[in-house]
């Protein structure tokens, strides 16, 4: 006899539809075959099944099983498919009917009990989208699922919890979205700004970097702080909204990040790889293709720190992340695109040994290794870089015992009211150009958005003369001018807005 | 090709009367005797502060605006810094190779290479061809560096510095020896501290190297800081910056100002000339 059970695969971040045909055979040896492409983890779904019922003190039938999963030519992964088969198999036996506009999705611990899984926020969504009613989950995921309105999402303790109610003795509560208390936070922020001491230009730098989504490079010794303000950056960003928090949460929920119980992800991703990274861990790949870090820091902040350190390889593939907002890896076989729209901070020492213009410290470097480190990163890379800040070294004794100093330090909440005023700036002004923030401006952009009056203009030209200012220098320095004045709430920029952009140029070799 | 004999008229008496003088030596450019008739040294460290630099364009500048032909060894960091300035200042400059004349070494100092030609200044090398430079050429190269000048000025060097080889040499050939005074605290400033301390010649501003070649002492021509027409606020940051440079932090906190609002200050004050900054350090220029 022959069931149909209804599932889902997951290929990046898309969803597909696909059936479970389990055909129970009244005749031949007893045998159990899975077929339909399936990896090691689905063809070891039969001894979880298969133990899981019998543990389940239900009697598995000493009968020919065979198991397809359509379409046969995709190849399939993971462990979802434990539920569906297993249902099936019961189904058949039992002579129970499935609830229509019903997919299972769920792995089988030997005792019976259902495992938390990974995408099932997609899932859910994708449920809504085909019309799907309702969705059998195992009930340590159901939550994530819960998020999207519309769906009855069946938390599923275990096998034979499901069976009672399948064969309708029992009934079910519906999982109800609940918000996780320890993700409710304000701020994922390790540290919060008014625990760095010293470095007001810089944290001014993060301000700015955040008011207008401006990637950042920071240059400074070993131990002068990058790595602290880098950690507090994400507090000063505003707060995911919704259809954002969705966004990131999908890429979470296809990578299997969301924890048991967990849902959705409300604080911004800060994803820190170190320089070790191959380029498929970055950008995303693998055989059964992942996303990176790029796409986990998704809507949040990805730290390259000791940029020129991280392969050049690695590197160049950031061009097309921070260019488009999005990353592509083809296959002969398949191509998927992953979202990654972040903020990147990066941070190098000033030399190979770290040390050059460090105060007691001397740098024991040659020239042409100086030359040689920072011309790691190539022009492409930088070009896609608007603000660069160096971070002394600070006495942080001297500066601890000044009370004055600790006084004015001004927490991550204040900045980040700053930051969401000038955004919402941003929002209004780009409403039709489908731009969100000034880092995204293009020239025409800049040219009807960022009109400079002869005074300024006159400025900028100088400094272009005495800095020598790249073409390319002249367009970031305008940008970063623009959302000096959102911060401010200026409508048009004014000498002190680009005087101010000036301090964040790149600096080149004499550092002047 | 270009060479001078030990024979040659051509040969400057200053550096016929060291001890071993080179039997021969190769050039580059336009040859002009009167390059020879004033010539200060100027040596130091590859591994240069902002202090260095400063110093270095301060004195080098006058100098060699007051006729003194520049003389150095072309390595980067301070002997780069003083053929620079030489030129910015429109005077001439010799830089002495420690490899064979066809080559340029550092190679990436091209440019300059080929200033120091253009602006009526010389290449010199003992060495023919394209000899490589090796450890036992750099003091055989700073002999001729010495040989060459009546004095020598040295700006900043670390305790085994081969500039204390070149300041060594001047004293053994009976030439004045001069040493820029330094922070005791920097590294590079052991060596010239030690060169006063044995009795080299303090320089605190150009007049001092100036005298002992005879010449009138130029006016310090700072310009008067009044005359800029400042706002309040540039002038506090220029009062605390000529007492002593600072960076930007540093600045906001002592004189309670956001890093915003000085940034935009600064700026502005760096694009008029008043400051400059070296290192991550503002210095009122």
């Amino acid at each position: 006899m022959l069931v149909k059970v209804a599932s889902a695969l997951n290929l990046g971040l898309n969803t597909m539809e696909m059936e479970v045909e389990v055909n129970v055979a009244s005749r031949g040896l007893p045998a159990f075959d899975i077929v339909g492409l399936p990896t090691k983890a689905v063809a070891e779904s039969k001894e979880r099944v298969r133990t899981a019922i019998i543990n389940s003190n239900i009697q598995f039938p000493e009968r020919r099983i065979m198991v397809n999963l359509a379409p046969g030519d995709v190849p399939k992964e993971g462990s979802f498919y434990d539920l569906p088969i297993a249902v099936g198999i019961l189904a058949t036996v039992m002579g129970f009917k499935l609830p229509e506009k019903s997919v299972f999705f769920g792995e089988l611990s030997l005792d019976g009990t259902l495992r938390h899984v990974k995408g099932a926020l997609l899932l859910a969504l994708f449920a809504r989208e085909k019309g799907i009613k309702n969705i059998f989950l195992p009930k340590a995921s159901a939550n994530e699922a819960a998020v999207v309105k519309g769906v009855n999402v069946y938390p599923v303790e275990s096998l034979s919890q499901l069976l009672f109610f399948l064969c309708g003795q029992i009934t079910f509560e519906l999982a109800v979205y609940k918000v996780n208390q320890s993700e409710q936070s304000v701020s994922a922020a390790e540290f919060d700004m008014s625990e760095v001491l010293g470095q007001e230009q810089a944290k001014r730098a993060m301000e700015i970097a955040a008011a207008g989504n401006h990637n950042l490079f920071m240059v400074g010794s070993p131990g002068s702080g990058k790595t602290m303000l880098a950690r507090a950056f994400p507090g000063i960003l505003p707060l995911l909204n919704e259809k954002e928090s969705l966004d990131v949460t999908k890429i979470y929920s296809a990578s299997g990040r969301i924890p048991p119980r967990g849902s959705l992800m409300t604080t911004r991703p800060f994803r820190a790889p170190h320089h070790t990274i191959s380029p498929a861990g970055l950008i995303g790949g693998g055989s059964r293709i992942k996303p990176g870090e790029v796409s986990l820091a998704h809507r949040g902040v990805l730290f390259l720190d000791e940029f020129n350190e991280f392969p050049r390889t690695a590197l160049e593939a950031l061009r097309q992340p921070l260019e488009d907002g999005c990353i592509s890896i083809c296959r002969s076989k398949e191509k998927i695109t992953f979202p990654s729209q972040f903020t990147l901070i990066a941070s190098a020492n000033p030399c190979p040994c770290g040390y050059l213009y460090h105060p007691k410290k001397t740098c024991i470097c040659t020239r042409r290794e100086i030359e040689k480190y920072k011309k790691r990163i190539s022009g492409p890379v930088l070009d896609r870089i608007d603000l660069y800040v160096e971070v002394p070294v600070v006495d942080i004794k001297v500066l601890s015992c000044d009370e004055r100093i600790k006084k004015s330090l001004e927490l991550s909440e204040k900045i980040r009211q700053r930051v969401v005023k000038a955004r919402d700036l941003q929002q209004r002004r780009f409403d039709k150009e489908g731009i969100y923030t000034n880092a995204e401006m293009r020239n025409k952009h800049i040219k009807k958005y960022c009109r400079l009056s002869k005074e300024v203009n006159q400025v900028l030209i100088n400094a272009g003369a005495n800095f020598q200012l790249s073409a390319r220098a002249y367009f970031k320095m305008i940008k970063i001018a623009r959302t000096v004045a959102d911060l401010e709430n200026v409508q048009d920029i004014e000498v002190s807005h680009i005087a101010e952009a000036l301090q964040y140029r790149p600096q080149d070799k004499d550092g002047g | 090709m270009n060479v001078v004999q030990i024979n040659n008229l051509k040969y400057p008496k200053l550096l016929k009367q060291i001890n071993k003088p080179p039997q021969r030596f190769y050039y580059k450019g336009v040859w002009d005797s009167s390059l020879f008739d004033n010539c200060l040294a100027v040596v130091g460290s590859r591994q240069m502060t902002g202090y260095g630099r400063r110093v270095t364009d301060q004195l080098v500048s006058k100098v060699a605006r007051a006729g003194i032909t520049i003389v150095s060894g072309f390595m980067y960091g301070i002997d780069a810094q003083a053929h620079k300035a030489a030129l910015l200042a429109g005077g001439r400059t010799i830089a002495v190779m420690p490899c064979g004349i066809d080559l340029i070494h550092p190679e990436y100092q091209e440019e300059l290479y080929k200033q120091i030609l253009a602006n009526g200044g010389l290449i010199i090398s003992e060495f023919e061809g394209d000899f490589l430079p090796a450890r036992w050429t750099y003091p055989r190269r700073n002999r001729i560096v010495a040989g060459l000048s009546q004095a020598t000025l040295v700006v900043e060097a670390g305790q085994r510095s081969g500039s204390l080889i070149t300041a060594a040499l001047t004293k053994k050939y009976g030439r004045k020896l001069f040493a820029v005074p330094g922070p005791i605290t920097s590294a590079v400033s052991q060596g010239t501290l030690q060169l006063i301390r044995e009795g080299a010649g303090i320089v605190t501003g150009a007049n001092d190297i100036l005298g002992s070649y005879g010449l009138y002492p130029q006016e310090n021509g700072r310009d008067n800081i009044a005359s800029l027409g400042l706002s309040r606020m540039e002038q506090i940051v220029l009062k605390k910056l000529a007492q002593e440079p600072c960076e930007i932090d540093e600045l906001s906190r002592v004189i309670k100002v956001s890093a915003a609002e000085l940034g935009t200050v600064l700026s502005l004050m760096h694009i008029r000339g008043i400051v400059s900054k070296e290192e991550g350090k503002y210095y009122v220029s």
